[in-house]
This record gives structure tokens, C-alpha cells and sequence, in this order.
């Protein structure tokens, strides 16, 4: 049969799509998509070809919105103020959505179904498909203004959250915060395994100013309110911050790039280039003669790892703790280790809360843990007793005995007390290994010997040096060898052995892996 | 001329002063050690630049987020 020529029905309903999609490029028009760049934010369809693989994003729902009629002919429409569908990050496919501020600063519309937010489709496909979601957030949540509108008030929570919750035990969730986010948005961003945010052009709060000037009669600008150096460096409520939004693109990837595509599979192997057996000459002379002195815990983690593998997890948040993905031997790992040059590198509440938070993103993930470790105990004094140190502290032990995925000890210095427990695979394998600088104990010597030995100490003609004479005699039997003889700890190694001898193990551990994929069962109560 | 601060990240006590007023330091040179958690935990010039004053005396307690010095670069 010879084809024919669309006719004028066809024709019109071509053009109509073709109206209708060129009016959902708009957004919310020239002059607010114009204000927008003015104050150095990108719209959301910016946002997406600059974070996505390039050409991609196959968007659904492009049609959504209000259409503008004459006479029942269609003249324009206001596009909903939410832009989602299916796209790409490194040929692995992601749901991707986000508000477009440029329309009624992107709060929210209702149609039949939602699009996204909390919950709607784009959540609904990251499920489905058991693929990564990204949010791109830049949305204000709820106005009084809607009261006028629908007539009443809608009680709070929207069906959606329950799909967001979900999604927390299924696939990656990664939030950017790319604009000023309050309330339901500002939420969405918390319920993710990883935050980011933008120095200068975003802030995350509960409430904005004019609510909290009216509620308290604080007068603060939004950046002094939710801006970085409150979200992120003080509050952790953000994970870490971008210079720039291409910055903040660039960061989703990589995070991405050590996940997998949800908690049924392993995250992928990347060929590393980087010898497994490299011994570093420079791990030697890392650790100081003097036990007082602190040295660079990062350049440590960078000499053991992966070459270039590093990316660190909440940098500027409980400094205690040094949190970062990398890989060993191109499978990824979740490394964990104390600073020394933060408080001797003592567990303080934040840097428990993030290393709690760390050790059951590894583990929901499956990925191993390698801890090293150079802890003194958890953090003393009124203050830290205050910050409840010790029940956070205790709640990243919980955590640390509930997972189940592989963990491996590497003792660098001080291992000591609850903290140094917590550092541990008592669940598991328990391979504990220590360099010979290595010391451990309930406490440190020179904590406990006033304690234990008062009497002894004060029956003395010379208190102090009766207390020195027995810190130098505990002292020179807290030599690690000696705890290598009883097997109370498994391998006293050269410290340039320490990459060849985890990625050993590491490699080993991915049957055991390959075996125990898919959710882990949160039970019980956290202390 | 900016006027530049020291701060610590550490409450603790001022263990030593390492350098003196005058001195020049460069970019990441230590200012003074804090004694904290047993620890000597360094206050460094992150932007380098010359002592103006300092702010505590070897023995004296600070608490974290305190400035401790003032440089000029």
C-alpha cells in the first residue's frame, strides 16, 4: 500500500506537541529564567545536561503543566514547576529530577500524579527500576498561599515520604541543595545517603528568616542561617559543599561511581592502574618518634589507597574522624580514620554521629570497611559530656557490631577504650593488623596510673617520680609484639605492607560479598 | 597590609610559642602548640605573614574557634 501524506488532523496535532514541548523548554519564561542566571544559579535543565551523561535524559512527564486556551485553542503553557525522567551517569542509568524555581520559585504543583519531590514518579521509578535517584533541589516547600487556592488546609505530609523512606534501604539517593530549600524540601534533602550543596547560592533551613524573626526575633540573612559554614561544617545536616554547581555535577558522579546500582548488586571495579603490592617507602617515617606529636592522617589514607581514589565524605564535619570512599585494588572500600591533629584524634559527638552514619552506608552498600586506627578514647571534659559524646559515641559502636559487612583493623597508633572497639569486626572475621607504633588498652597508661595506683603513689617519698617509675614499667609492657604473641591481635606488620596486605583480604572477601547482596534488616533499638 | 588571625581548633592550654613577634612565617608554618588530650597539636599561619601580637602566654587556657595570634600579610 503506497504511504500516504499526514493529514491535516495529524499535521495539527504534530504542531500542537511540538508547541507544547517548546513551551516546557521556556520554563517559567525569559525574564525569570533571566533573573535566575543573574543570580549565578542554573534552571533545572541546565542543571541536568551538565550532570548527566552528554544527550541522555529521556524526560517524562514534559507535557505537565497549565495550558493557556482561546476559544479552545491552545496559545501557550505554564509549565509545572518540576522537571524528572531517565537518564545516564557513566552508561549506568539514573532517575534524575528537580524544581524549576523559575516557575513560581518552584513550589508545588498538583496534578494527577506527582512528579517528584518527595515521592511521585521519578522516586517511583527509581524503586521500580532499582536505579540511583538524584535530586536536584531548589524549592521552598509549601505556601499559605495554597489555603486560598484549594479552599483548606492540607494536613502536613504528603503521601510520597513513605517511597522516599524506602528508597533509603534500596538504591543510592543523593541530594543536591541548589538554591534556598525550606520545609518539605529542605527535609527531602536530610533522607539521602549523601548531601551537597553549593557555597554562595544555596542554604538549607527548617525556616527561612522572616519565620525565625518572627519566632524568635532573630534577625539573620539566609547564608548566616543555612548557609555551608552552618549546614555542612557546623551542623553536618549537609554532607559536603561545591565551589560552583559544575563542581557539585562533578562530585555526584564520583560519589556514583563507588555505589552500586542498588543493594542487590556490588558497587562496580575499577582497574586502578595502581599496583596492589605498592609498598611506600614515605609510610615509614609517618608517624612521629614522639607519641605527642600529631602527623597527616590523609596523605596516610592517600599512600594506602587507590592512586587518586580518594573522595572524602563530610570533610569539614566532626574532624575527628576522616570518612572517605576509595578503593584498594579497584574494589571500593569505606575508609575510616581518626585525625590526630583534631583533639589527638578523640571521638567526639559529631565525629561518632558521621562515622554512625559512614559505617551503615558502607554497609547497606556492601562495602568493606578498612578502620585506622589512632584513637585515644572518646572525647573528656564538661563539654563533651554535654554534647552526650558518649551515648553518640556508643551509637557508632551499635552500629559497628549490626553491620555485617567485612571490616579490617589497622591499628597506626592509639587504640583505646570504647572508641577502639568500634573500630573493630567483632562480628565478623575480626582481623585486627598494627604497625609497631601500635598501642592499645582500656585507657592510655598515663590516664590511668594516678587512678589505679593512688596509694602507692601518694606512700611515696617522691609522688611524681613513683608515678613516672610505674607509667616506664606498664609502658614497656604494653609493647604491641607482646599482644602478637598471645594473638591478641593477628599481625604486627611493616607499615609499607599495608596496602598489599588488605587488598589481599579485600580481594578474598568479594565471594563473601557476592553472597550476602540485597537490604539489611535494620533490628532493634539504637542505643 | 591584611590583618590576619590564628586561631586553634583545639581548647586546650598554650604548651609553646615557637615563633616570636616580627617574625616572618610562611603559608602552613606553626605559630604555637596547644597542648590538648595530651596531644601538641599545632596553630598554623594557614596564609603565611609577620606576628603582630599574641594573644596567651605559654600556660595559659584557650578554647577552640579562639584566636590566638595576629598577623599581617
Amino acid at each position: 500500500m503506497k504511504e500516504q501524506a499526514p493529514g491535516t488532523a495529524r499535521r495539527a496535532e504534530a504542531a500542537e506537541l511540538a508547541l507544547r514541548r517548546a513551551e516546557a523548554e521556556k520554563l517559567g519564561g525569559a525574564e525569570s529564567v533571566g533573573r535566575h542566571h543573574e543570580q549565578g544559579r542554573l534552571t533545572i535543565r541546565e542543571r541536568i545536561a551538565g550532570l548527566v551523561d552528554t544527550g541522555s535524559f529521556q524526560e517524562v512527564g514534559k507535557l505537565t503543566g497549565q495550558g493557556r486556551y482561546t476559544e479552545g485553542a491552545l496559545t501557550g503553557v505554564a509549565p509545572a514547576p518540576y522537571v524528572m525522567g531517565l537518564a545516564s551517569i557513566a552508561a549506568r542509568p539514573v532517575a534524575v529530577g528537580g524544581e524549576d524555581f523559575t516557575v513560581r520559585g518552584g513550589i508545588s504543583w498538583s496534578g494527577e500524579r506527582k512528579k517528584g519531590g518527595q515521592g511521585g514518579f521519578v522516586e517511583d521509578l527509581a524503586h521500580q527500576y532499582r536505579i540511583p535517584l538524584v535530586n536536584l533541589i531548589d524549592g521552598a516547600g509549601g505556601s499559605v498561599t495554597s489555603i486560598q487556592r484549594r479552599g483548606y488546609s492540607v494536613f502536613p505530609g504528603v503521601h510520597g515520604f513513605e517511597r522516599s523512606v524506602e528508597l533509603m534501604g534500596e538504591v543510592p539517593v543523593v541530594c543536591a541543595v541548589l538554591g534556598t530549600a525550606a520545609g518539605g524540601p529542605a527535609g527531602r534533602a536530610i533522607l539521602s545517603h549523601w548531601s551537597v550543596m553549593v557555597k554562595n547560592t544555596s542554604q538549607v533551613f527548617a525556616a527561612g528568616p522572616p519565620v525565625v524573626e518572627r519566632s524568635l526575633g532573630q534577625k539573620l540573612t539566609k547564608e548566616e542561617l543555612g548557609g555551608p559554614a552552618i549546614a555542612v561544617d557546623t551542623a553536618g545536616t549537609i554532607d559536603n559543599a561545591a565551589a560552583t554547581e559544575a563542581q557539585c555535577f562533578a562530585m555526584i558522579r564520583r560519589y556514583l561511581s563507588y555505589m552500586p546500582q542498588n543493594v542487590w548488586e556490588l558497587p562496580p571495579v575499577a582497574d586502578c592502574g595502581d599496583p596492589m603490592d605498592r609498598c611506600d617507602d614515605a609510610l615509614l617515617g609517618i608517624v612521629p618518634e614522639s607519641r605527642r606529636q600529631p602527623y597527616d592522617m590523609r596523605k596516610l589514607i592517600r599512600l594506602v589507597v587507590d592512586r587518586d581514589s580518594m573522595f572524602e565524605i563530610q570533610p569539614t564535619y566532626g574532624k575527628a574522624v576522616i570518612t572517605c570512599l576509595s578503593r584498594m585494588n579497584g574494589k571500593v572500600v569505606g575508609v575510616i580514620a581518626n585525625d590526630p591533629k583534631v583533639y589527638g584524634g578523640a571521638m567526639d559527638a559529631k565525629a561518632a554521629r558521621k562515622q554512625t552514619h559512614f559505617v551503615e552506608l558502607c554497609d547497606c552498600f556492601h562495602i568493606p570497611l578498612v578502620f585506622l586506627v589512632d584513637v585515644p578514647g572518646f572525647m573528656v571534659g564538661k563539654d563533651a559530656e554535654a554534647a552526650a559524646t558518649l551515648r553518640e559515641g556508643m551509637r557508632s559502636v551499635y552500629v559497628g557490631l549490626q553491620a555485617t559487612v567485612p571490616m579490617y583493623t589497622v591499628v597506626i597508633r592509639k587504640c583505646y577504650g570504647m572508641a577502639g572497639m568500634g573500630a573493630t569486626d567483632k562480628n565478623g572475621l575480626d582481623l585486627k593488623i598494627a604497625w609497631p607504633t601500635a598501642e592499645w588498652g582500656s585507657l592510655p597508661v598515663e590516664g590511668g596510673v594516678a587512678a589505679a595506683f593512688r596509694r602507692d603513689i601518694q606512700a611515696a617519698a617522691d609522688p611524681k617520680a613513683r608515678e613516672q617509675e610505674i607509667e616506664a614499667e606498664l609502658r614497656s609492657l604494653a609493647s604491641p609484639f607482646r599482644t602478637a604473641e598471645a594473638f591478641g591481635v593477628e599481625e604486627i606488620i611493616d607499615p609499607r605492607e599495608t596496602r598489599p596486605y588488605l587488598c589481599r583480604f579485600i580481594d578474598a572477601a568479594q565471594g563473601r560479598l557476592r553472597t550476602t547482596v540485597g537490604r539489611k534488616p535494620r533490628y532493634g533499638v539504637r542505643p | 597590609m591584611a590583618r590576619l588571625e590564628a586561631k586553634t581548633d583545639v581548647t586546650g592550654s598554650v604548651w609553646k610559642i615557637v615563633t616570636t613577634v616580627g617574625q616572618q612565617l610562611a603559608p602552613g608554618d606553626t605559630v604555637m602548640l596547644i597542648e590538648s588530650m595530651k596531644m601538641e597539636i599545632p596553630v598554623v599561619a594557614e596564609e603565611g605573614g609577620r606576628i603582630v601580637e599574641f594573644r596567651y602566654a605559654e600556660g595559659e587556657s584557650i578554647t577552640e574557634g579562639e584566636v590566638v595570634a595576629i598577623l599581617e600579610g
